[in-house]
């Protein structure tokens, strides 16, 4: 084929490819907008309202009203009508601990636990990542309630606990501290597991042998050939499992008993009968706030994984 | 193969021990809802009581009835946004999508309370300034298909990222019209992952309490919603049948959205 030819192919190759694109454009519209119009009202509307709320003077009944005040932001440090008080700052404070050791926790089980997945034959990971996703799919609420039967004053695990004389006599494991930490881990331990795995099973064996060879010690070739390939599933599990925690709101209510409320729970109260609107929407931003840190973090995340779906699930 | 080493058997001995404490506070909710006496301390023996007790229950009769309507309706309003939206992902990957990613990826990440609480917030408000959508089933089904949306579109986007791309020019090139493209090749290529879709879209809703939590009106408690009175009132026995019978529902679905999506390359 000569060149001129093909050129004035390729020129009517572009004209109809720019037609295409701009029906393109109204064909993406067309099949996306409703969708995307669904989360924009629903949602991303409903989130600028609560901010603007936060923005507002807490009115005689408790409804939000004029004029625009910081009062919210004052009343989430902690300063009221009889001067400054530490007990939002104590429940701030306890939702980070809560959330950080929660996540401290379900990094050290969740390593060994997508390490050995990756591990065993082919034909039985399905089923084991299967295994530790099946309990996630049970309403929270149960799964709580489940924890509150085994951690109960009288039963064998809190029995076994005062015997080794951990907790004082008759009180039980539930209501405590100790118990929304375990709720915590519980709930969100296969958000780190399956990002996890999908970064252990890209990785690079070589990178370890060759460490092992150069003498390094087990917990040396960890750090130097396996914890830096395995970052990005470290990272993505983190968002996964750190913003919805320090949102939670069920666990505290049910493990915690009235005195290890986190921000959720804080948050949750304003909104109630009669309560401080601006002061909730306050707390909520905050949340806000990490859940679009955690986007973005997961948004890097997912392209350095390649593809977002298995982070999503 | 290499022999086992003491690294691989402690290995395999946490495995199990993980297992355990991910399935013991679902078994011991199942086993004592088959208890005789309403200990939560000691299996006294098996009985089928509490059962018997659920159904002379009209409340969680109730209860069921609208957790089905609003799992089935919402779904397939999600199914349907959802699909399309999955599809525009697709056959537009080429371009910059990143914003609609972000929409995408904002009810997954959002937490629940404050997902749960703008939306009530926003009812309430919207429903004094206008006298519409007042707090019930409606603005539950609403809330319901937001978060539901994302993950049918990611399901349906995965499963057309498996598909060879040449099929859709194959399609063209045989001039079908996009009517006819859509009826006799992408509806029946994508009938696994709407499916799975749904069911999938169906287990996140019956799941669902802190949304619906916020979102009820005050005759729409669902059965998550009457568990959690329930639990507050104080433990009963009660519990754990309703519990059950969740946990099996909800169990059979996800199965349901696993064997209609077992052809999707990722678990």
């Amino acid at each position: 084929m000569n060149t001129r030819s093909s050129a004035s192919i390729d020129a009517t190759l572009r004209a109809r490819s720019r037609r295409l694109m701009w029906r393109d454009t109204r064909h993406l519209l067309v099949a996306v907008m409703p969708g995307a119009a669904w989360i924009l009202i629903f949602l991303v509307l409903p989130s600028l309202y609560l901010i603007s709320v936060a923005f507002m003077t807490n009115g005689p009944y408790g409804q939000p009203s004029l004029p625009l005040s910081l009062e919210s932001f004052r009343n989430l440090a902690g300063f009221g009508f009889l001067g400054w008080s530490p007990g939002n700052l104590y429940t701030l404070l306890r939702s980070l601990w809560q959330t950080a050791l929660s996540l401290v926790l379900v990094v050290l089980v969740s390593y060994p636990i997508a390490y050995y997945i990756t591990t065993c034959r082919k034909k039985w990971r399905p089923i084991m990542l299967l295994l530790v996703v099946v309990p996630s799919w049970t309403n929270q609420v149960i799964r709580a309630f489940g924890w509150m039967n085994l951690l109960a004053p009288g039963t064998p695990l809190s029995n076994a606990a005062e015997a080794l004389g951990l907790i004082a006599p008759n009180l039980g494991l539930f209501p405590s501290n100790f118990a929304v930490t375990l709720g915590l881990v519980y709930n969100f331990l296969p958000f780190m597991v399956l990002p996890l795995y999908a970064a252990f099973e890209k990785l690079n064996h070589g990178l370890i042998e060759a460490a092992r060879d150069l003498y390094a010690s087990p917990v040396r070739a960890f750090f130097v050939a396996v914890l830096p390939q395995t970052l990005p599933g470290l990272l993505a599990g983190s968002v996964l499992v750190a913003i919805p925690a320090f949102g939670m709101y069920v666990i505290p209510e049910l493990l915690g008993g009235g005195r290890a409320m986190m921000l959720g729970n804080l948050v949750a109260t304003q909104f109630a009968a009669g309560s401080n609107w601006p002061l909730g929407a306050a707390g909520s931003m905050l949340m806000l706030l990490a859940t679009f840190i955690g986007l973005f973090v997961l948004r890097r995340m997912g392209r350095k994984l390649g593809g977002g779906d298995e982070v999503v699930i | 193969m290499r022999k086992k080493s003491a690294f691989q058997r402690g290995l395999s001995a946490f495995w199990w021990l993980t297992l355990l404490f991910l399935y013991a506070p679902l078994v011991i909710v199942m086993l004592f809802s088959f208890n005789s006496s309403n200990s939560a301390a000691r299996f006294t023996g098996f009985s089928l009581r509490w059962y018997e007790r659920l159904l002379g229950n009209e409340l969680i009769i109730d209860a069921i009835g609208h957790t089905l309507l609003l799992a089935v309706v919402s779904s397939v309003i999600a199914v349907i946004l959802g699909t399309l939206i999955g599809y525009g992902m697709y056959r537009h990957r080429g371009r910059k999508l990143g914003w609609l990613i972000v929409l995408i990826y904002l009810p997954i990440v959002m937490p629940d309370i404050v997902f749960g609480i703008s939306n009530m917030a926003f009812f309430v408000e919207l429903n004094r300034l206008t006298g519409l959508l007042s707090p019930g089933l409606g603005t539950m089904i609403i809330a319901h298909v937001t978060f539901e949306i994302p993950f049918v579109a990611l399901i349906v986007y995965s499963r057309f990222v498996g598909l060879d791309a040449t099929l859709f020019d194959a399609a063209k090139d045989l001039y079908a019209s996009p009517l006819q493209r859509a009826v006799h090749f992408i509806i029946p290529t994508l009938k696994p992952a709407l499916l799975s879709a749904f069911f999938l879209s169906f287990t996140l809703s019956v799941d669902d309490f802190v949304i619906s939590f916020f979102t009820a009106g005050p005759e729409s408690a669902t059965l998550p919603i009457y568990i959690w009175g329930a639990i507050r009132r104080g433990i009963s026995p009660e519990i754990n049948a309703i519990a059950t019978l969740m946990i099996g529902a909800v169990a059979l679905a996800a199965v349901l959205s696993l064997l209609f999506n077992r052809e999707r390359r990722h678990l």
